[in-house]
């Protein structure tokens, strides 16, 4: 069991989503970067599928209630265990009633945290990501204790940290496929649309991230159509908005570019104010 | 029908098949055909489906090459498509309270258009709404019907919350809020049924497809079923459609 001393700016479960409830309008959730996440359950030994905590800007503050094996992977955090710092990428020991706390990423915006078995909190359509109007929370609060599933894996713990890859968090490329209605594109030539250096907006949250920069380009509405994560829409006033994990099914607004997967993950990473530069794939 | 039918990559793990683009009945009864086909003949390729108006997305598993996919499924298609059965509709029936704690705009879009608030209950009852796929909420349903009479824009000032089973108009569109959630539709009425349950395999009770006709019923009505529904002691009146 994990005690949730202190919550962190928004901290959820997730997993790789809830597939195959997108029919009745579910939205998909799961990991935000499911590069970083996929390696925090490696080093664990957990399944790729494996529920962990994912961390926003600020992180919380946890109290285990058992000895564990935990992994900390994704934005730069300086984590502690009882205020001693700890090395993120890599296997970490966790002695029952230790404390760890996050603290402020310095780069990036997201971390996950595994433990060795997986969060074990409530399954609901077949997965543990938190959302809304799926899971009896949609965030985690102090006070929370969290279930882990057991598990009998033994652990050889080296100092060895895994490397990453840099470009991840500091490449500001996001590679794009032409959207379905990337003819409809209007406002100029759709080759600038490569030269444009897009903010990210501070409204943005796991639904959506907004860009800001130029209001020039804009496309008319559809008939509403199915649309996923990496989904990137352009509304008729000129608005980018780039769909992430728990978008809707369904939207009605131009599909101009489709991110590939590595871009979701990278641009998962981006906070409101950092710039992003699309390019064809 | 398959002449018409454009198949277009959409990322790298999925792709669409996209009808004439506009919102029309035979679209959808073939989009459901096709769907039910394909989800039927390629499980083993394909994680879900999810139809709209005039297009269905078709997400595939990771490991699944989706250009020779598509090229499966297109040939399979123009040899299959005589004998793909059509998927099974029902009639549901949607108990409505449209008394004025329950539905705080239906004055306004009485006078609106001026009606009594009795013709506006009559207008949104006496239609067969056609169900075209879920979206926007969990189990929200986009339906296609609603009398020319009753077409109301949005509200200027969406509200913050729309209590689960308030019935909507907003534009031409007459919908369910399936579950709490802002919204700037104009609340006309409520319906005590639960309409997505996350207990259930099957987390919807309206699909798409299927028709929807409202019943109007009374404030004590509505409480009797209420309560009913909360104790497990209510079937949702749902008929098999036959054309």
């Amino acid at each position: 069991m994990i005690e949730v001393l202190s919550a962190g700016l928004y901290t959820t479960i997730q997993d790789i989503g809830r597939f195959g409830y997108r029919k009745y309008g579910v939205p998909l959730s799961g990991f935000m970067d499911s590069y970083s996440a996929l390696l925090a359950n490696q080093l664990v030994g957990n399944n790729y599928d494996c529920a962990l905590m994912e961390i926003t800007l600020s992180g919380p503050q946890l109290k285990f209630s058992s000895d564990t094996v935990i992994a900390i992977t994704g934005a730069g955090f300086s984590p502690t265990l009882n205020n001693v710092e700890i090395p993120l990428n890599s296997l970490l020991k966790v002695n029952k009633n230790s404390v760890l706390k996050f603290g402020m990423a310095s780069y990036g915006l997201l971390a996950y945290l595994s433990v060795s078995g997986g969060f074990n909190t409530e399954k609901i359509l077949g997965s543990y990501s938190y959302y809304r109007d799926i899971t009896s929370n949609s965030k985690i609060i102090k006070g929370d204790l969290l279930k882990i599933s057991p598990t009998k894996r033994t652990y050889s713990i080296s100092n060895v940290l895994v490397k990453t890859e840099k470009a991840h968090f500091n490449s500001r490329i996001i590679e794009v496929y032409k959207g379905c209605e990337f003819d409809l594109i209007r406002g100029g030539n759709k080759e600038e649309l490569y030269d444009i250096n897009f903010t990210i907006s501070s409204e943005s949250n796991r639904m959506a991230y907004l860009l800001k920069g130029n209001k020039k380009f804009s496309a008319k509405e559809i008939i509403t159509a199915p649309v996923q994560p990496g989904t990137v829409q352009l509304t008729p006033s000129g608005q980018f908005i780039i769909l992430m994990r728990d978008c809707q099914t369904t939207g009605g607004y131009a599909r101009v570019f489709q991110l590939t997967d590595r871009a979701i993950n990278r641009i998962a990473q981006k906070r409101g104010g950092e710039s992003i530069l699309f390019k064809l794939k | 029908m398959m002449e018409q039918l454009k198949f277009r990559k959409f990322g790298r793990h999925a792709f669409l098949i996209d009808w004439k683009s506009k919102i029309d009945e035979i679209i959808l009864d073939e989009i459901l055909t096709v769907n039910n086909y394909i989800s039927e003949n390629f499980s083993e390729e394909i994680i879900e489906t999810v139809s709209a108006y005039h297009s269905l997305a078709i997400y595939l598993k990771r490991d699944i090459n989706i250009n020779s996919f598509i090229e499966k499924v297109k040939k399979s298609y123009t040899f299959m498509s005589k004998d793909m059965p059509a998927k099974k509709n029902y009639i549901i029936t949607i108990p409505v309270c449209y008394e004025v704690e329950y539905a705080p705009d239906i004055l306004s879009v009485a006078s609106s258009h001026d009606h009594s608030i009795f013709e506006v209950i009559k207008l949104h009852t006496q239609t067969l709404y056609k169900v075209y796929f879920l979206g926007f909420l969990p189990g929200f349903p986009y339906l296609g019907g609603l009398d020319k009479r009753l077409y109301t824009p949005r509200k200027k000032k969406p509200r913050q919350n729309i209590v689960k089973g308030s019935i909507g108009i907003g534009g031409k569109q007459t919908g369910i809020y399936t579950v709490d959630s802002p919204g700037g539709w104009n609340i006309i009425g409520r319906s005590p049924l639960q309409f997505f349950n996350t207990a259930a395999s099957q987390p919807t009770v309206i699909n798409n497809g299927d028709y929807i006709k409202f019943v109007s019923i009374s404030k004590k009505q509505y409480l009797k079923l209420d309560t009913s529904i909360k104790n497990g002691n209510y079937n949702i009146e749902k008929e098999a459609y036959n054309d």
